[in-house]
């Protein structure tokens, strides 16, 4: 199961009966406006970014590599009237990253921005796990 | 001049250790016990210590000191990745670092500079493995050790 499936799983599960429903398709722009800001109130998820890099170096090219996983989610809501469970849904969001198994680093930080009436939380997920 | 650069697969450095309990008149000896050669993978460094005392005295008239060398004190520290293999269990009778330096097994040794082809350079001679402790952190969850061999006797230059 990939990463951004099991972050679906687990979000679903844990936002079932909250103000925030979870959309699985990808955060993409229709008519230039993402899918995210059109549809208030829902979770979406981006597609994972790899990164393999060098945990450490050796001089016989036994060099033992990382793989950094990073994702994006974003929710928005009504800036003016937010859902009352909204510091739920954040903290939620936000444990999802416990869901993932075999990494050693499970981020996961959350930034907002309001644009007009809406408040947008953005959470970016970083995972790191040795190859 | 010619750089000695080891980043080329022929040109790596490569480290050979023989720790079978068995005495040998020389490392050269030792080495052609070929079962029992132990190669140390992952090296992130090696450094090849060798420091000869001095003694120096003054005169009254001489503005400057004088020195002569003393007896040299020898050692090669290396950094490694832990290796399941070459740390616990070793390569025939040669029974792994910790237990090479648990067990304060004399270890003979041998350094090829670049590579160990037909007219690579080689040092080698004799000692014992200390210095190994291993770590391991959230940050940097994969084992590694410093490893150094305390040299008894001179360095022997060699060629393959």
């Amino acid at each position: 199961m990939s990463i951004r499936d099991t972050l679906l799983a687990n979000v679903t599960t844990s936002l079932s009966g909250s103000s925030v429903s979870v959309s699985s398709e990808l955060p993409w722009n229709s008519g230039q406006r993402p899918l995210y800001e059109k549809n208030m109130k829902h979770f979406y998820l981006s597609e994972a970014s790899l990164d393999i890099t060098q945990n450490q170096i050796t001089l016989d090219r036994n060099d033992v590599f990382q793989t950094e996983t990073q994702l994006t989610a974003f929710v928005s809501v009504d800036a003016k009237n937010q859902p009352t469970d909204i510091s739920t849904v954040i903290s939620a969001v936000l444990n999802s990253k416990n869901s993932v198994s075999d990494q050693y680093i499970m981020e996961c930080n959350g930034t907002t921005e309001i644009v007009e009436d809406r408040i947008t939380y953005q959470f970016d997920y970083r995972f790191v796990k040795i190859n | 001049m010619g750089y000695i650069a080891v980043n080329e697969e022929a040109e790596f450095v490569k480290l050979q250790i023989v720790a079978n309990g068995n005495a040998y008149a020389n490392a050269n000896v030792a080495m052609a016990v070929t079962t029992d050669v132990m190669v140390v993978p992952a090296m992130q460094e090696i450094t090849l210590n060798m420091t000869p005392g001095t003694f120096r005295w003054k005169q009254l008239d001489e503005l400057s000191e004088q020195v002569v060398t003393t007896s040299s004190t020898n050692s090669l520290e290396a950094t490694i990745v832990l290796d399941d293999e070459s740390f616990f269990t070793g390569k025939g009778a040669t029974t792994g670092i910790f237990n090479v330096t648990n067990n304060k097994t004399e270890a003979y040794f041998r350094m090829y500079w670049q590579g160990d082809s037909t007219g690579d350079r080689y040092v080698e001679g004799t000692g014992y493995l200390t210095g190994v402790a291993p770590t391991v952190s959230p940050d940097s969850p994969v084992w590694t050790s410093p490893l150094t061999i305390e040299i008894s006797g001179d360095l022997v230059p060699g060629v393959v």
